[in-house]
């Protein structure tokens, strides 16, 4: 077996269970870090497996790019409260498969911090878009759902409505809310569902604009180096 | 004057952090609550200078909306200020508030010190020979980002003076385009060139800036002789403390001296950097 298959076999059979069980036995108000633990402790496997192949020095940039290209594009484009960077994000895992999804979402959310500030919601926020770039990557690969603009568009909507945007709430719920209730929980959504609307339009937008140009471009680098096929690069 | 605590290992650093910040989430005792705001206030200030107040007093109103607004979703507690909707708002309730609100306040002032002290440079320091592909990840993600952002503005520069650049989304987007396309040609050629280099046919080492000085090694034992009795204080109840249906908080004992202690350690090094300073200079 892999190192990096009993990595993650580790992960789920004891140290989750393990988190899980400390987080009840403490008291107060330990929910935040109880969820917070087990959000990272999800994320490691991935991180493992990516460490342990060794990626080529090719595909490591190419990861770098696509997340710096979703960083600056929020700076870089003078148009206030619109972020491309999910659509990005969804774009790199299309065209270069779920693992890369997962890094350049994860990697973004983090890195895009250190521009922003870092607060409580950082590994939330990497979980959320790295997950996020992982499905897309998953459900377009070997033409499961045709790379149509409008496709795209829909679950880019859905996704960042019904995972990214609440994933980030559920971190404001751990963290501010003094008892977990329904009707506390169904305000928190409320509140963040505008935030979340608004981003899902720019996806939407990204999308519809810009999603074919993009992904065209992204497929053509990896036609002419051949990236991402063999495991030696060249 | 640059801070002390900064200068200190990235370990040290970032070790003072998971601590503080892994208390402060949990703990929701209002002494214990009233030390970590006031020495990350005083810290905060002390990194920031003048310029730290007015992000201070912006989290006032933020207090009071975050306080106000507990009440209303969490309805439990024995004595009622007024009916609301024919809902209860409690006195209780609006304590606890104030005590999450100020949880939360207090974790917003201790991330913005964690951003000042441990920078990019010095979390990719830290954890480079543990995760060494991720971390050569993060630091040409932190490379690249200025670079693409003045690429993009040399970029619309240059559209400005053909007559492009008019309808603003449509504009933006081409701008991402021709930033990718540049981008991704690049990312080929730097790709290579580190594999014509050798990157992956041996273990990368690194050049260390930090080393572990005796200060560092005294640090670490004091935090984790100062944690150790913070969480054994916990341990023996004296920081519960439950607010709804009726007020029930533990009283003030001994835990809250290791706590704030702990707390000062980055204040106590600035003031003993500065005095230190202050002494040597009148020599001259």
């Amino acid at each position: 077996m892999k190192k990096s298959n009993i990595a993650t076999l580790l992960v789920f059979l004891l140290l989750i269970p393990a988190t899980l069980y400390l987080g009840m036995r403490l008291p107060g108000r330990s929910y935040y870090i109880t969820g917070t633990l087990i959000i990272i402790e999800l994320m490691l496997p991935f991180f493992l497996a990516f460490e342990g192949r060794k990626p080529q020095a090719r595909e490591l940039v190419v990861i770098a790019v696509m997340c710096a290209i979703a960083i600056a594009g929020r700076m870089a484009i003078p148009i206030p409260n619109f972020k491309a960077t999910f659509a990005i994000i969804m774009l790199a895992g299309i065209a270069f498969g779920p693992e890369a999804g997962f890094m350049v979402g994860a990697v973004t959310a983090f890195v895009s911090n250190f521009f922003y500030g870092h607060g409580p919601f950082t590994p939330w926020q990497m979980m959320a878009y790295g997950a996020g770039g992982m499905l897309s990557g998953f459900l377009f690969a070997k033409g499961r759902l045709p790379r149509k603009p409008w496709i795209m568009a829909v679950f880019g909507f859905l996704c960042v409505i019904l995972w990214v945007g609440p994933l980030l709430d559920c971190s404001h719920i751990f963290l501010m809310l003094s008892g977990i209730s329904w009707e506390a929980v169904a305000a928190t959504f409320a509140s963040g569902f505008p935030v979340n609307v608004s981003q899902g339009v720019c996806t939407v937008l990204v999308m519809v604009l810009f999603g074919r140009p993009l992904l065209e471009k992204l497929d053509r680098i990896q036609v002419k180096y051949g990236m991402m096929e063999d495991e030696n690069g060249l | 004057m640059t801070d002390a605590f900064s200068k200190c290992h990235p370990a040290v650093n970032f070790l003072f952090f998971v601590g503080v910040i892994g208390t402060g989430v949990v703990i929701g005792h209002p002494a214990y609550l009233l030390a970590g705001t006031v020495t990350g206030v005083i810290y905060y200030l002390l990194l920031n200078g003048a310029k730290g107040l007015k992000m201070i007093l912006g989290l006032l109103p933020l207090y009071i909306f975050l306080t106000a607004i507990n009440p209303l979703l969490n309805t439990y507690g024995a004595t009622p200020l007024f009916y609301l909707l024919g809902r209860p708002y409690t006195l209780e309730a609006l304590l606890y508030g104030g005590t999450i609100a100020g949880m939360f306040v207090a974790m917003l002032i201790w991330f913005g010190c964690y951003n000042k002290v441990l920078t990019s440079d010095k979390f990719t320091s830290l954890f480079g020979n543990l995760i060494p592909a991720i971390s050569l990840l993060l630091v040409m993600v932190l490379r690249m980002v200025p670079s693409f952002i003045r690429k993009a503005q040399q970029i619309i520069g240059a559209r400005k003076s053909i007559g492009k650049g008019t309808q603003k989304l449509q504009e933006g987007m081409t701008v991402l385009g021709a930033l990718t396309s540049w981008a991704l040609e690049g990312s080929v050629i730097t790709g290579d060139s580190m594999r014509a280099r050798g990157y992956g046919s041996a273990k990368r080492s690194s050049f260390v800036i930090y080393r572990m000085t005796v200060l560092d090694r005294l640090l670490v034992v004091i935090m984790a002789a100062l944690m150790a009795f913070t969480i054994l204080a916990a341990s023996l109840g004296q920081m519960s403390a439950i607010f709804t249906p009726a007020l029930d908080i533990a009283p003030v004992s001994w835990g809250v001296i290791p706590y704030t202690a702990y707390l000062l350690i980055p204040v106590a090094l600035h003031i003993k950097e500065a005095i230190s300073w202050h002494i040597s200079r009148s020599r001259i």
